[in-house]
């Protein structure tokens, strides 16, 4: 009796102990300590998020930062100074021109802007249509005018639709070209599926996705020239790549199928012995 | 010939004569089943994790920039290295749920009692142990997962007052989780840890020789009564020899842990290895929810439903030395049918039913 006396006492010494006023103690946990990058250190916290999430900024600030985390670039870590330049880790000095800030283009630079990382899509977008006549006419479709700004998202089929076409041109031509890239476009989303599920699966697929990457890079930045004939006859070499690739990717689902069969003759064998052990040890208790 | 190999065996080791005397003339209690080979099972469970954690440390690197990579050597390119990782990882949980069950077992029959207290606590104490290994070996693939996963076990202790800090820091080797943290992990998952956990597994088997299989309190009430300074061993006069009757029964039980781990490898092989496992760790992108594995859930939840950061984590540390320390508790001699002590076996229950709830509620 003493010893549960004894336990309800050293209980209730500690929770009469303990501080009840932090009541947003699980709000902190959730969002400072489950939600936060823990490992950075702190200084190389974003100054430029910082800055844009602050109160002292507007709505339309705010609405950059949101809308950059919900993009492409932010799923693939590329932040707001790997194309705007500047210091993130230095909030006085991440402005500064001799930090290599180079904040929002004019529209006439957005093309330079953007192909200081997709090189090859540049080239072929300056050669093209479309970048003709933006830099003959100094208007005209930029990278912006189709992929958007902030809220970019990977690039897709449906970017090639009337509405946005349609503000430029008629929609013929580029239905067309829709066509001509359709039979690669498709072999690409289901590579692409392919290799993320098997990559989920545990299958180290770092070899196909590099083919996979230059072979999708190099089919977008054809697309880039707008030439339907080009796209069309070079379809059948990039089909072949992807077959390629489909290839080994099969290779990898036999592997698995394998590890299954392999473990479930496994898990067969050691059911039939529980079976023979269970039937014995009832013979020897009968005895 | 068979029979001068076997005289020429018997004459240098004395096989027969050790299974005469610590197999065959050993005997167990009437009422002893399949539930009291749990024990037999974790030690084999744990003999499984050191044969295929010896065989992954063979080609693993415990260093950041290769140990995810070394894991993913290990499980596409070495003949029938996933068979060894997945058997590892899945092994991992299963030894841990046996454990609980053993753990439950025990209780509800009461066996921690005079003269079991040393018995109890080793058990307790290797689980703890075994629970510990299991957060350090999270971190060795450095994945995601293991990663985020350390980034909160590790940072849960320093809520603990005055040495709460010190721990967490000890932990991690700093301030946060890198290179230091996974070798410092590394070192108590493969030899530090396995090394103390095979000495109180010793100890266990010992005690466990000497005071004999617990009896059922309902099937064989204890025949004798003797004062706190005396020790007898009971001679269970109706039970059954320990071979072939119960060594058989402990045999089934092990084929049926094989049919678990392999029915897991072939129908789930991911169930303990979330998407994030096959992503390396990077420390500048948090996944966007970190869990805990299940056999956690219920002290995480706790801690995060409490509004108090020194509360919470000082209710999981009374409950674990409450469980630790509970043969003293009921120390007191008399009925060990927990059928006619209703308010522990209410006590227990709802103990057990919170802990389910918990850990359910924490999955969501």
């Amino acid at each position: 009796m003493k010893r549960y006396l004894l336990l309800q006492i050293v209980i209730l010494i500690v929770l009469f102990s303990t501080d009840f006023s932090q009541a947003g103690y699980r709000e902190t946990f959730e969002k400072e300590f489950m939600l936060s990058p823990w490992s950075i250190a702190k200084g190389e916290t974003s100054a430029c998020i910082q800055c844009h999430t602050s109160d002292d900024m507007g709505p339309e600030m705010h609405e950059i930062t949101r809308q950059w985390k919900d993009s492409w670039h932010a799923k693939n870590n590329i932040s707001c100074h790997d194309c705007h330049g500047g210091a993130p880790e230095d909030a006085s000095m991440s402005m500064m021109h001799q930090r290599g800030f180079k904040g929002s283009p004019q529209d006439s630079d957005i093309p330079e802007f953007c192909g200081s990382c997709h090189i090859a899509i540049l080239d072929n977008y300056l050669k093209s249509g479309h970048g003709k006549t933006f830099c003959d006419a100094a208007e005209g479709p930029s990278c912006v005018t189709c992929h958007g700004s902030h809220n970019i998202q990977q690039a897709n089929m449906d970017i090639i639709n009337e509405q946005l076409c349609s503000q430029c041109h008629t929609y013929e031509r580029a239905k067309e070209m829709k066509q001509a890239l359709f039979i690669v476009e498709n072999k690409l989303s289901s590579v692409e599926e392919s290799l993320a599920h098997l990559q989920m699966l545990g299958i180290n697929v770092d070899d196909q996705e590099k083919s996979f990457f230059r072979t999708h890079l190099e089919f977008r930045a054809l697309f880039h020239s707008i030439d339907v004939e080009a796209v069309r006859v070079k379809s059948s070499d990039y089909t072949q790549k992807l077959e390629i690739i489909e290839s080994k990717i099969d290779d990898s689902f036999n592997k698995l199928a394998y590890r299954r069969n392999f473990s479930a003759y496994l898990f067969l064998l050691f059911i039939g012995l529980s079976i023979v052990v269970f039937l014995l040890s009832k013979s020897y208790e009968q005895k | 010939m068979w029979g001068k190999i076997k005289h020429w065996v018997e004459v240098r080791l004395g096989l027969e004569e050790l299974i005469n005397r610590h197999l065959r003339s050993y005997k167990t209690p009437k009422g002893a089943n399949f539930l009291n080979t749990l024990g037999f099972v974790a030690l084999i469970a744990f003999i499984v994790q050191v044969i295929t954690g010896i065989m992954l440390l063979l080609y693993y690197l415990p260093h950041p920039d290769h140990a995810f990579q070394s894991v993913q050597t290990i499980t596409n390119d070495i003949p029938y290295g996933w068979l060894f990782r997945l058997i590892h990882n899945i092994g991992s949980n299963i030894i841990i749920g046996v454990i609980i069950i053993h753990l439950i077992h025990v209780f509800l029959r009461v066996s921690y009692k005079r003269p079991r207290e040393v018995t109890w606590i080793s058990g307790c104490i290797m689980f703890f142990l075994v629970l510990l290994t299991s957060i350090t070996g999270q971190l060795l693939p450095w994945h995601q997962t293991g990663f985020w996963q350390t980034t909160v076990t590790s940072t849960i202790p320093a809520f603990l007052p005055v040495i709460g800090e010190g721990i967490s820091s000890y932990m991690r080797g700093g301030e946060f989780v890198t290179g230091i943290t996974l070798s410092r992990y590394f070192s108590f998952h493969v030899v530090i840890l396995p090394v103390i956990i095979s000495v109180l597994i010793g100890l266990h088997v010992l005690l466990i020789r000497r005071q004999g299989i617990s009896t059922s309190p309902s099937l064989e009430p204890e025949s004798s009564k003797t004062s706190s300074t005396e020790f007898k061993r009971e001679n269970h006069p109706e039970g059954r020899p320990c071979f072939p009757h119960f060594s058989l029964k402990r045999l089934f039980m092990v084929m049926i842990y094989f049919a678990i781990v392999f029915f897991i490898l072939t129908f789930m092989p991911n169930l303990f290895l979330p998407p994030e496992t096959n992503i390396p760790a990077n420390p500048l992108m948090t996944p966007e929810s970190i869990r805990p594995a299940w056999y956690f859930l219920a002290p995480y939840q706790l801690i995060k439903i409490i509004p108090n950061d020194i509360m919470g984590i000082s209710l999981v540390v009374i409950f674990s030395a409450i469980l630790l320390l509970w043969p003293f508790f009921d120390a007191k001699e008399g009925e060990r049918n927990i059928l006619k002590r209703p308010i522990l076996l209410s006590a227990a229950l709802i103990a057990l039913t919170l802990w389910g709830i918990f850990t359910v509620w924490g999955m969501y």
